[in-house]
């Protein structure tokens, strides 16, 4: 797989996010063991030491569990997913809003459009 | 970790080539030599290793002098022609005692290399490869790579970049030079600026991004374009 990534962003806080999404989204499951750190850096073709240092960190944000001479795994605790939720959701609304308010757009026109691209999106996704 | 330390070196008539060139080279990292051409990176490599000599200067690791330590993959191919890729890996093998017949194995299957082909007649991407793989299989913790990625097509590049985040890179302490900085930017750990045979900055390539906001590009042209 290839990350698109932007270079003046650390490596690392883009694989992170990249992580977290995954788990927020279910692919890495509740519970179940995820890419060893050289898989994952394999897979991304990310530099070792920048696999190490995402798990480190998933690891402190209490999202996943690294013990020694076995897999590591997602969390048990819902509450720690849900949190990195809500956090991706108010990182992605914060963005959404900085664009919008850049342009100078009301909030009332910003959220007409956005309420009508989410409906057509949703559309295309149940004919799909 | 690998030293060194007032490295200084003149051509003739040509004086300080080298000057002062002082940096480390670190186990489980990749350092990238960084210049624009005629700077000198390849004179350091080859200094390094004992290949071209130096008016002054020490190469240590960990304090003491060992240079059978340290692997040095050149630009061009060494192998004599006539040689098939499987030849060539069999002499080096005999050559070398702590040679590692499982990564010359496992290179040569994921460079789908072919062991029968002459080296003359390899590809210049090819050739890359197969300088790798012999680096690799060397064994020696610290590895010099004089520019693996220049002059070779797109799909080759990333094939060879691919190295960079496989697990060779556990426990290795490589120094590379390149121009391809666009190819590997995202893959390196610390960088070193070398002009006018002197080093100028080294700077850690994530601490880059996050303090400033920057590219080793953008930093590249900062410091050769001001």
């Amino acid at each position: 797989m290839l990350l698109h990534f932007n270079k003046r962003i650390p490596i690392y806080l883009q694989v992170l996010d990249w992580f977290k999404k995954r788990i927020v989204m279910g692919e890495f499951k509740r519970g179940e063991s995820i890419p060893s750190r050289r898989a994952l850096a394999a897979t991304l073709k990310i530099h070792p030491n920048t696999a190490q240092k995402v798990y480190k960190e998933l690891e402190e944000q209490q999202l996943i569990t690294i013990e020694r001479n076995v897999p590591s795994k997602v969390t048990m605790d819902q509450s720690v997913i849900d949190q990195a939720r809500t956090e991706l959701l108010d990182n992605t609304v914060t963005q959404f809003v900085e664009s919008i308010r850049a342009l100078q757009i009301s909030l009332e026109e910003g959220l007409i459009n956005f309420e009508k691209e989410y409906t057509i999106r949703k559309g295309s996704e149940l004919d799909a | 970790m690998l030293e060194v330390r007032g490295l200084q070196k003149s051509y003739g008539q040509k004086k300080n080539v080298l000057n002062d060139v002082s940096f480390t080279v670190p186990l489980n990292q990749l350092t990238c030599l960084i210049g624009l051409n005629g700077e000198g990176k390849s004179t350091i490599l080859k200094a390094i290793i004992g290949l071209i000599p130096v008016e002054a200067g020490t190469i240590t690791i960990d304090g003491e002098k060992k240079q059978e330590c340290i692997t040095f993959v050149p630009d061009l191919s060494t192998m004599p022609s006539y040689m098939s890729v499987g030849e060539a890996i069999a002499y080096m093998r005999d050559y070398y005692p702590d040679w590692d017949p499982q990564v010359a194995d496992e290179l040569l299957g994921f460079f789908k290399l072919v062991p029968t082909d002459r080296i003359g007649n390899l590809s210049k991407g090819n050739k890359a490869k197969v300088n790798l793989l012999i680096g690799f299989a060397m064994n020696r913790p610290y590895l010099l790579l004089d520019e693996p990625l220049a002059g070779i097509d797109l799909f080759t590049k990333e094939q060879i970049a691919w190295i960079f985040s496989s697990h060779y890179m556990e426990g290795k302490g490589i120094l590379m030079t390149t121009h391809e900085i666009a190819e590997v930017e995202h893959l390196i750990d610390r960088v070193i600026f070398l002009q006018n045979g002197t080093i100028i900055q080294e700077e850690d390539s994530e601490e880059m991004r996050e303090l400033y906001g920057k590219s080793v590009q953008d930093r590249m042209r900062e410091v050769y374009q001001t």
